[in-house]
C-alpha cells in the first residue's frame, strides 16, 4: 500500500527519491574521502617512520615526551629486537639512533640537522620508503670506520651545497656531554616530504650514529605487526615479551608519538558532520514536503480510513511506512550513484594539490566502505523517520467528520 | 459482532443532542436539540434537504462526532463520553460505513479494500481473503475482485463499498447518500442489496437521503429541518415490520 501511494505521483516521488539519493551519495562520497584521507595520513605515519609500536625506555617514554635520547636501558637490544621479531604478532622490528647536531662543509657551510641512524635491511622489511632524489640509497651493510655515509634531505643538502659524493662533517654531542665529529659522504639526497623537514633532516646507517655519538645504545626499537594484527592485540603482546625488563621498557603505539593525527582526524570529522547536518536538514525539508503534500492530497481517503477504524496508530504507520519506503529506494539510488561516482573518481587517477608543509601531490582515491554506505542508509531512513513526523502528526489530528467533506 | 445492551432497548438513541460548526469565528448551529430513538434491526431514512442536519446526525450515530450538549448512545454507551480510540474500536468491530462518494482507496484492488476493515482487526490473510470474496459474491462483484476503482463503474465501486462495510459483520451500517452519485438503476441494485443483508441479518440501517425513491422504499422517515426532527413517519416502503421487529 504504501509502496503504491508513491507510485501515484511518480514525478512528484522521484524528485524526492533523487533528493534522498543525492544526499546518500553524497554523504557516501564524503566518507569515502575522509576515510581515505585517515587511511593516507596513517599510511604515511606508520611506514613514514613511526611504525605500529615502539618499544623505549620508560623514563624516557612518558607520556607527551617525544624525544628519545640514546639510552642504556636498551644496551641489549639485538636480544629485544631478536625476541620481539620471534612474536607471531610482529612481522618487524628495528633500532633507531635519534640524534641532533650541526653539519658543516669544507668550503665552510654550515646548518643544524637532526638525524636518524637506522638499520637499513630492518627498515625495508618494515616497509618504510626513504624517497631518494639523487645518489643512492644507504648500504644494509654496517659501514667500516672512515667509509660512513649519509642521505642529507634536500633543503639541507641546498643550504650546505652538498651533492652525492661530497663529504660533510658532523658535530654532535655524545651521552656524556663530550662533542664529537665524524666525516661523512654523502650517498645521496632524499625528501622526507614535509616541507620543514627537508631543511634540516639527515639519515645514517645505525653503525655511523653511534660512531658518532661514541655509543653502542639506541633510542628506541621500532616494530611493526603483521597485517590483520589489531593494534591493541600487537601492543599487549609485545609489552608483554618486554614485561621484567630491567630497567623497565614502554611500549607505545604510533598515535600516541603522533598527537597531530587526532586533531587532523577530529577536524575532518568536524568537516563532515558540518556537511552531513546541511545535507540532512535538505533531505528532510524536501522529503517532510512530499510527504505533507501527500497527506494533504488525501484528506478524504484517510478520513475514510480513521471512519472505518483505522487507528491514529494505524494510520501513523501506513505514513511511516510511506517515508521508510522513500529512504530505503532513495538510500539504495544513493548507493549505486557513489558506488559509481567513487570507481570514476578513482579510475581518473585525480590528484589534490600537496597539503600545507607537504611538498608532493596526493593521489585522490576515495575508499569504498560497504560499512559506510549500510551505514548511510540506516541514517536516511532515521532522517525519513523524523521527516514524517509533521506529516504523521497532521494525519492523526484530522478531524473524522471534516475530512470525509474534504474535496 | 459485541452487544452488552439487552435486545429491548434501542441500539441508537439521541437525547437533546445540540451540534455546532464554525464558520470562522461564527458557530453555525446543526443539530438543536434532536431526540430519536432506533430499535435494533430497524431501517431508518433521515431525511431532509441540504443543511438540514442528516450528516451530523448520522456522523454522531457513527462516533465520528461528539455532540457539544446532550447524548448519543450506541447499545447503551455515551458515544461522548468514551475516548477517541475506543470511538474508533467500536467503527472498527460494529459499524459499517457507505459513502456517497464511495471513499474506496484507489491504490487497492476491490478485493484489497472490502479486506481491509479484516485487515485493521487483525485477521488472519487466509480468513480475509475468504470473506472479502464471499461478500464480493454477495454484491455481485466476485469476477472484479482485481479491478482497482478507477476500472470499475460507479454502481460497481457502490457495492465495493456496501461490501466493505458488511464484510466484518457490523451492528449497524450508516449510509449517506448512498445513491446520491448513482443513476436510478444502480440506486435501486443498491438499495436491494443494503436492505436485502437487513432482512438477512436483522442488523440496523440508517441511511440519510433526500432521495424520493429511496424515502419510498424504507419503512421509518425521520424528517429533520434546519437541525430538529419535524416528522417521524412509519409504513410504507420495502421492509415491513417483520425487519424492524428483530
Amino acid at each position: 500500500m504504501a509502496l503504491r501511494n508513491l507510485a501515484r505521483n511518480g514525478r512528484r516521488t522521484l524528485i524526492s527519491l533523487l533528493v534522498v539519493g543525492t544526499g546518500t551519495a553524497a554523504l557516501v562520497l564524503t566518507a569515502g574521502f575522509i576515510l581515505f584521507n585517515f587511511r593516507g595520513l596513517e599510511g604515511a605515519l606508520v611506514h613514514g617512520g613511526l611504525a605500529h609500536l615502539e618499544v623505549a625506555d620508560a623514563a624516557a617514554a612518558a607520556p607527551g615526551q617525544l624525544d628519545r635520547p640514546v639510552s642504556d636501558a636498551l644496551g641489549d637490544w639485538q636480544a629485544l629486537r631478536a625476541r620481539l621479531q620471534a612474536l607471531p604478532e610482529v612481522s618487524a622490528a628495528g633500532a633507531n639512533v635519534h640524534l641532533m647536531g650541526v653539519a658543516s662543509t669544507p668550503a665552510g657551510k654550515s646548518a643544524s640537522f637532526v638525524a636518524v641512524g637506522v638499520e637499513p635491511d630492518h627498515e625495508r622489511a618494515m616497509g618504510f620508503t626513504t624517497r631518494v632524489r639523487a645518489g643512492s640509497a644507504l648500504p644494509a651493510a654496517a659501514p667500516a670506520e672512515g667509509d660512513d655515509a649519509a642521505l642529507l634531505a634536500r633543503g639541507l643538502a641546498a643550504s650546505l651545497g652538498a651533492k652525492p659524493g661530497d663529504v660533510v662533517t658532523l658535530l654532535a654531542l655524545t651521552p656524556d656531554g663530550s662533542l664529537n665529529a665524524l666525516d661523512v659522504r654523502v650517498a645521496g639526497i632524499l625528501t622526507t616530504g614535509v616541507q620543514d623537514l627537508d631543511t634540516r633532516f639527515v639519515k645514517l646507517h645505525l653503525a655511523t650514529a653511534q660512531r658518532l655519538l661514541q655509543s653502542s645504545g639506541v633510542s628506541d626499537l621500532l616494530v611493526m605487526l603483521r597485517d590483520g594484527v589489531p593494534l591493541d592485540a600487537g601492543k599487549r603482546a609485545v609489552a608483554r615479551a618486554v614485561a621484567g625488563h630491567a630497567p623497565p621498557l614502554a611500549v607505545v603505539d604510533w598515535k600516541a608519538r603522533a598527537p597531530f593525527y587526532d586533531q587532523v582526524k577530529n577536524l575532518y570529522l568536524g568537516i563532515f558532520w558540518f556537511l552531513g547536518t546541511v545535507i540532512l536538514v535538505l533531505v528532510v525539508l524536501s522529503a517532510s514536503n512530499t510527504l505533507l503534500m501527500a497527506v494533504l492530497e488525501r484528506t478524504r481517503e484517510l478520513g475514510t480510513l480513521r471512519a472505518i477504524g483505522t487507528s491514529r496508530a494505524q494510520l501513523a504507520a501506513i505514513v511511516l511506512l510511506e517515508a521508510l519506503w522513500l529512504g530505503l529506494l532513495g538510500g539504495a539510488l544513493g548507493c549505486l550513484l557513489g558506488w559509481g561516482v567513487t570507481l570514476a573518481i578513482n579510475a581518473s587517477h585525480l590528484q589534490m594539490p600537496p597539503p600545507p608543509g607537504a611538498v608532493e601531490p596526493i593521489d585522490v582515491e576515495l575508499a569504498l566502505v560497504p560499512a559506510a554506505f549500510a551505514g548511510t542508509v540506516a541514517l536516511m531512513l532515521v532522517v525519513l523517520a523524523v521527516a514524517a513526523v509533521v506529516p504523521i502528526a497532521r494525519a492523526t489530528r484530522l478531524r473524522v467528520a471534516e475530512a470525509l467533506t474534504a474535496v | 459482532m459485541t452487544d452488552g445492551a439487552s435486545a429491548a432497548s434501542p441500539l441508537f438513541s439521541a437525547r437533546g443532542v445540540v451540534k455546532h460548526y464554525r464558520l470562522g469565528k461564527v458557530p453555525v448551529p446543526a443539530l438543536r436539540g434532536v431526540d430519536l430513538e432506533v430499535a435494533r434491526g430497524e431501517v431508518v431514512a433521515l431525511a431532509g434537504p441540504s443543511g438540514s442536519g442528516k450528516t451530523t446526525l448520522l456522523n454522531l450515530f457513527g462516533g465520528l462526532d461528539v455532540p457539544d450538549e446532550g447524548a448519543v448512545m450506541l447499545a447503551g454507551r455515551d458515544l461522548g463520553h468514551l475516548s477517541e480510540a475506543e470511538r474508533t474500536r467500536i467503527r472498527r468491530k460494529e459499524l459499517g460505513f457507505v459513502f456517497q462518494t464511495f471513499n474506496l482507496v484507489p491504490v487497492l484492488s476491490a478485493r484489497e479494500n472490502v479486506e481491509y476493515p479484516l485487515w485493521i482487526a487483525g485477521t488472519g490473510a487466509a480468513e480475509r481473503r475468504r470473506r472479502a470474496e464471499a461478500a464480493l459474491a454477495a454484491v455481485g462483484l466476485d469476477e472484479r475482485g482485481t479491478h482497482r476503482p478507477d476500472q470499475l463503474s460507479g454502481g460497481e465501486r457502490q457495492r465495493v463499498a456496501i461490501a466493505r462495510a458488511l464484510v466484518h459483520e457490523p451492528l449497524a451500517v450508516l449510509a449517506d447518500e448512498p445513491t446520491g452519485n448513482l443513476d436510478s438503476q444502480n440506486g435501486e441494485r443498491v438499495l436491494d442489496l443494503l436492505l436485502r443483508w437487513n432482512r438477512e441479518t436483522g442488523a440496523t440501517l440508517l441511511v440519510a437521503t433526500h432521495d424520493p425513491a429511496v424515502l419510498a422504499r424504507l419503512p421509518r422517515r425521520v424528517r429533520l429541518r434546519d437541525g430538529a426532527v419535524v416528522g417521524d413517519e412509519r409504513g410504507g416502503g420495502a421492509v415491513g415490520d417483520a425487519g424492524i421487529a428483530r
